[in-house]
């Protein structure tokens, strides 16, 4: 079942002096549940942009994008918050955790802006994080956790909520090789677990081991798409 | 549900202490100036508040207790003869000057009555008895005389205008704005000091209404049938008394700019506070939008940051301000903070703190979410 559909996407920014610089060129793409896609790409190839509107952050120019069965309306950006709130969950490749917050709060957060309140939130975020292996962690600041012990409340984070969508930007680059592919096959088999999409922007060569199917995108444009080797 | 915007806030203890000092520094301003500017006032009517008439006779366009003009002691009779007058007496306060020990002059504000008990005049006796005003040149002093006069006790001689007067009793809080030290003696006694402008004069008629009598058709037909002279209520007496300094002399205009100044501290302390500090979590504040909050969430969130510093702020600022007042009583000065002024101060903190949030909604409502991605 497709959660994620986009069709002939483009997107173009203005320069300073007015002039149209075209990032996307007529991408096309569909996500189904339970599905891992990788995105990979060169550095300016616009893999950040697409993944900023599939995850409803910025409006295409031109194109169609569906996202759990809602048709973006790139006239009625208010709309976008309530979609990502409902739909999607992100994970960063800075973590951006609050540092003021616990890693269990970091979590709860997510859910009260989702509309969790409560005890049910507490409860929810608890069980994410016992499912990414930090039982005995949910009371630490993020000062006090590793890079990957932080990207797992990241994870968590995402997955809290039950987004059927999961967008994670370049997850692994600020972790160390070995943190890095552990993290991702737990990623990858709460996604497969709890029936939802998945797709990680990346450079990594390695991400591709864990993913169903890989996107190549360059000058804006898919030029790949196949089964993961 | 996660309160992050106390947990941001109390996160960077010296970010937040800078933040409430301002608002304490703006919240002392307020209260010591005004504080200490409503204690200055309340001695320009202190008088007019404890003398228990209804209503008060001056001449033409006297400006305020302190500076008395004379008119006829006659006067008195006519306002006896009003209905609904129960009782008027005619009262002179009057400057005079005082020969001290040490030969230095000084001025002292004479207060003369013919019976000070019936219009609770002085109203804090520290020693001596009122009648014995009567007996010969006698006089009581305020204790705040000390100061300018220097140590005193009753049963010691002052000159006051040549006259050799015995001090015979001792008042406390009987003070004027001028801060020049009041002192009590006979209506006659008075008249006679100062012959030549007191004689067969009075500076003040004191009126007590009869129980049940219209205040207002008593004002008016005594201003009826003394058309040279000015009739007031307590209220409107003491009030005109006070605004004479705030509006004749520069220190309500003083006061004025200093509240402002104050307030404009704080704003700006408390704005490049929490603007710094929005700038510092500009990527968290993308954070929240890119999981699905809006600028909303982040308003509350800087409100909420804004309103925890001015209450903390007001708390601070309002325990610094009740602990000077000992020490400005030491130097016979009033601090006066009202439940009333303080709730002012404490929603003008809010309004204050609030104000400069906005600076810093202006900048979250333009944060694009997209800078998450960034590294």
């Amino acid at each position: 079942m497709k959660v994620l559909e986009a069709d002939n996407i483009r997107k173009e920014f203005r320069e300073g002096r007015g002039e149209a610089v075209p990032v996307l060129n007529g991408v096309s793409l569909a996500l189904s549940r339970g599905e891992i896609l990788a995105l990979e790409g060169p550095s300016g190839s616009g893999k950040t942009t697409l993944l900023s509107i599939l995850g409803c952050i910025l409006t295409p120019s031109s194109g169609r994008v569906v996202v759990d069965g809602e048709e973006i309306d790139s006239a009625r950006p208010g709309r976008l918050p309530a979609i990502r709130r409902k739909s999607i969950g992100f994970v960063f490749q800075q973590f951006n955790l609050f540092p003021s917050l616990t890693a269990l709060e970091n979590v709860e957060y997510a859910l009260n802006v989702k509309g969790a309140k409560g005890a049910g939130a507490r409860m929810e975020a608890e069980r994410v994080l016992d499912a990414v292996g930090l039982s005995d962690r949910k009371g630490y600041l993020p000062r006090d956790l590793s890079g990957g012990q932080k990207q797992r409340v990241a994870v968590a984070r995402a997955l809290a909520g039950n987004s059927p969508i999961l967008l994670a930007d370049e997850p692994t680059a600020n972790l160390d090789s070995h943190i890095g592919v552990q993290i991702l096959e737990m990623f990858r088999a709460l996604a497969k677990k709890e029936d939802r999409a998945l797709l990680i922007v990346t450079h990594d060569p390695k991400v591709r081991a864990i993913c169903d199917r890989v996107l190549q995108i360059r000058d804006g444009l898919i030029t790949a798409d196949g089964l993961a080797a | 549900m996660v309160d992050l915007a106390t947990k941001s806030l109390l996160h960077d203890k010296l970010r937040f202490v800078i933040t409430v000092s301002g608002v304490a520094f703006a919240v002392t301003l307020v209260f010591v100036q005004v504080g200490l500017f409503m204690g200055l006032l309340d001695n320009a009517s202190v008088t007019i508040d404890h003398i228990s008439a209804d209503l008060w006779v001056t001449s033409r366009n006297t400006p305020n207790v302190d500076f008395a003009h004379t008119f006829p002691e006659t006067s008195v009779q006519r306002v006896r003869s009003v209905p609904g007058v129960a009782r008027a007496d005619n009262l002179i306060v009057w400057f005079m000057t005082v020969n001290l020990p040490s030969g230095a002059q000084e001025g002292t504000l004479v207060y003369a009555l013919d019976d000070f008990r019936r219009w609770n005049i002085p109203w804090n006796v520290e020693s001596g008895d009122l009648d014995d005003l009567k007996r010969g040149q006698y006089f009581f002093l305020d204790g705040s005389a000390v100061k300018r006069y220097g140590a005193f006790a009753p049963g010691e001689y002052r000159e006051i205008l040549g006259q050799r007067m015995k001090i015979i009793g001792r008042t406390k809080n009987a003070l004027s704005f001028t801060t020049t030290p009041i002192s009590f003696m006979d209506f006659e006694r008075a008249q006679k000091l100062s012959s030549q402008q007191l004689s067969n004069r009075t500076t003040y008629v004191l009126v007590k209404l009869a129980p049940g009598a219209d205040a207002a058709a008593v004002k008016a037909e005594i201003a009826r049938r003394l058309p040279y002279n000015d009739v007031y209520t307590r209220k409107e007496w003491a009030t005109r008394s006070r605004n004479y300094w705030v509006q004749s002399t520069g220190i309500g205009l003083n006061m004025y700019i200093t509240v402002f100044l104050g307030c404009l501290v704080g704003i700006v302390v408390v704005a490049q506070t929490l603007y710094t500090s929005t700038m510092e979590h500009i990527k968290e504040f993308g954070t929240v939008k890119a999981i699905g909050g809006g600028n909303l969430d982040i308003y509350r969130i800087l409100g909420k940051q804004a309103a925890i510093a001015a209450v903390a702020g007001f708390l601070l600022g309002a325990l610094m301000s009740y602990a000077m007042r000992p020490v400005i009583a030491k130097i016979d000065l009033k601090l006066i903070i009202t439940p009333q002024f303080a709730a002012i101060v404490f929603v003008g903190s809010i309004v204050m703190c609030l104000g400069a949030a906005m600076i810093s909604f202006k900048k979250v409502a333009s944060i694009d979410p997209a800078l998450v991605f960034r590294g």
